[in-house]
């Protein structure tokens, strides 16, 4: 496996976004930290994905400056604009954007260096599509073609991943799976992430830091100790034996069955419960 | 049956085949052009490729005429420059061809390319290939049904030319004379049973590729 690339990104950037409400400015500044997985939500309309098209060099802001380490991608005022192509960005779309002649190993050479690259395989591997490897993306799940998408994006090394709400579509259990898969390669290669997505509970738990984007104005939120996403649920079950209780907890208005740790001793059927998550515990459906 | 010849039946699918051919070479990367720019005199780009589609046969026929001819400037300097002759001449055929055709390859094919979602061109972008590398790997290959209706359409409508061919063709056996004017020609000595060899070949070649068509379209909609 090749080194692995951590990279500290500064952007500055300024320009107008045009919506059926009419001209709104948007002006950001902030630096991601090598190696962080930033979070950046807002309402709809506020700019996200214009933020990471402007980071992969997809759109061009009016004022813009971005710096990744000590090199320039962009500077409007010095005339400088390195094409997408040569930014090395790995960027996830919300259509996932596979390319339907291609299979799915296919896909994942495409975009890397070359085609016998060891990295081919590990990434099918680390995102458990080997055995759909030679399948087109037409006939995969659409949370499989996300995680393709997501292989896809890694598969060239790239300085920063870039993820424009790519579970969005997708149902609950689907999503929470991917985002601990997204932690795990994560964890695995490093890659500065920028994660855009209005479920921004569901992100709490994984990403390192927030950017809040409203009004065009980006403010960082650090996560705090209270900020730690927990979910309250009524004990249905308790199993003494295995120290495991059945909690009913409610998500957006579906009720799930979750198996926790839990000293029976003190507990009692049809108390409430509180349960801190844990980063990258995938939330599993029983029932 | 008198004086029936294979031979405008072959100059037609010979005309047919290579103005498809060059057009593929011309048209695609036209219309590639054409999906993806933002020039400002686009539409007139547009505008001056669909012209065949509405004006008579006759008009083009006209304007190739005074264009081809040894004594205008382009047919001149075709002569003196490369010893190359357009009228009354195959290869003004095909060169006429060429532009009466061209709509039905780009309308096709750029169509397709400006329906496929941009993320899919982006996508390829941010792994780093070129947008020539982009377009042939990832944009052509998923836009095969109109690269195939692209090529029959050119194919069947160089078929069916007719006017044009008679303005700055004529009706040289082997060179100028198609099946089309040899189905004029005959019907106007008077010989209906040989026209009517010509015209249920055409008929049959034209239903025979259209049918392909339809038929390989269906099974290519579900990938």
């Amino acid at each position: 496996m090749g080194d692995i690339l951590m990279s500290t990104i500064h952007l500055h950037a300024r320009m107008n976004l045009l919506f059926a409400s009419g001209p709104a400015p948007l002006e950001v500044d902030f630096t991601l930290k090598a190696g962080s997985l930033t979070g950046l939500y807002g309402p709809s309309g506020s700019g996200k994905t214009t933020l990471l098209r402007i980071l992969a060099g997809l759109t061009t802001p009016e004022m813009g400056l971005i710096r990744v380490d000590d090199q320039l991608w962009l500077d409007t005022e010095r005339r400088i604009n390195v094409p997408t192509q040569q930014r090395n960005v790995g960027m996830v779309f919300q259509d996932a954007a596979l390319f339907p002649n291609m299979s799915v190993r296919e896909n994942v050479q495409f975009a890397a260096e070359n085609r016998r690259d060891p990295i081919v395989e590990e990434l099918l591997e680390l995102a458990g599509l080997t055995s759909l490897a030679n399948r087109k993306p037409a006939t995969l799940s659409g949370g499989q073609r996300q995680r393709v998408a997501l292989i896809r994006a890694l598969a060239r090394r790239p300085r920063m991943l870039l993820l424009d709400e790519p579970f969005s579509a997708l149902d609950f259990e689907t999503r929470a799976q991917l985002l601990s898969e997204l932690v795990r390669l994560h964890q695995r290669f490093g890659t500065t992430t920028v994660l855009v997505t209005h479920h921004q509970e569901e992100i709490q738990r994984v990403a390192d830091r927030f950017i809040k984007l409203e009004r065009g104005r980006a403010a960082f939120i650090e996560p705090s100790a209270k900020a730690q996403p927990s979910i309250e649920g009524v004990i249905t079950a308790l199993r003494p034996e295995a120290g495991l209780a059945k909690i009913q907890i409610q998500v957006r208005n579906e009720q799930f069955t979750l198996e926790i740790p839990l000293n029976p001793s003190e507990w009692r059927l049809g108390q409430t419960v509180r349960v801190l998550m844990e980063p990258a515990v995938p939330v599993r459906k029983l029932d | 049956m008198t004086n029936f010849d294979w031979q405008p039946l072959l100059l037609t699918l010979r005309l047919a085949t290579v103005t498809t051919g060059l057009l593929l070479l011309v048209g695609i990367p036209l219309a590639g052009w054409l999906a993806f720019t933002r020039f400002r005199l686009k539409p007139a780009v547009e505008a001056v490729i669909s012209l065949p589609l509405v004006l008579p046969p006759s008009v083009l026929g006209f304007y190739f005429l005074l264009a081809f001819s040894p004594t205008g400037f382009l047919g001149a300097k075709l002569l003196s420059w490369f010893d190359l002759r357009l009228l009354f001449t195959f290869e003004g055929l095909v060169v006429a061809s060429l532009f009466y055709s061209l709509p039905f390859m780009v309308h096709p094919v750029q169509a397709g390319l400006e329906n496929l979602p941009a993320s899919l061109r982006e996508a390829a972008y941010t792994l780093g290939k070129s947008p020539r590398e982009t377009f042939l790997r990832v944009l052509l290959p998923n836009i095969k049904p109109s690269l195939l209706t692209g090529v029959v359409l050119s194919f069947a409508h160089t078929i069916g030319e007719f006017g044009l061919v008679l303005m700055i063709g004529g009706n040289l056996p082997g060179q100028t004379r198609v099946a089309s004017v040899a189905i004029y020609d005959e019907v106007e000595l008077l010989h209906y049973d040989t026209a009517n060899v010509y015209a249920l070949l055409l008929l049959a070649v034209s239903f025979g590729i259209l049918l392909a068509v339809y038929a390989i379209n269906r099974r290519w909609v579900i990938f």
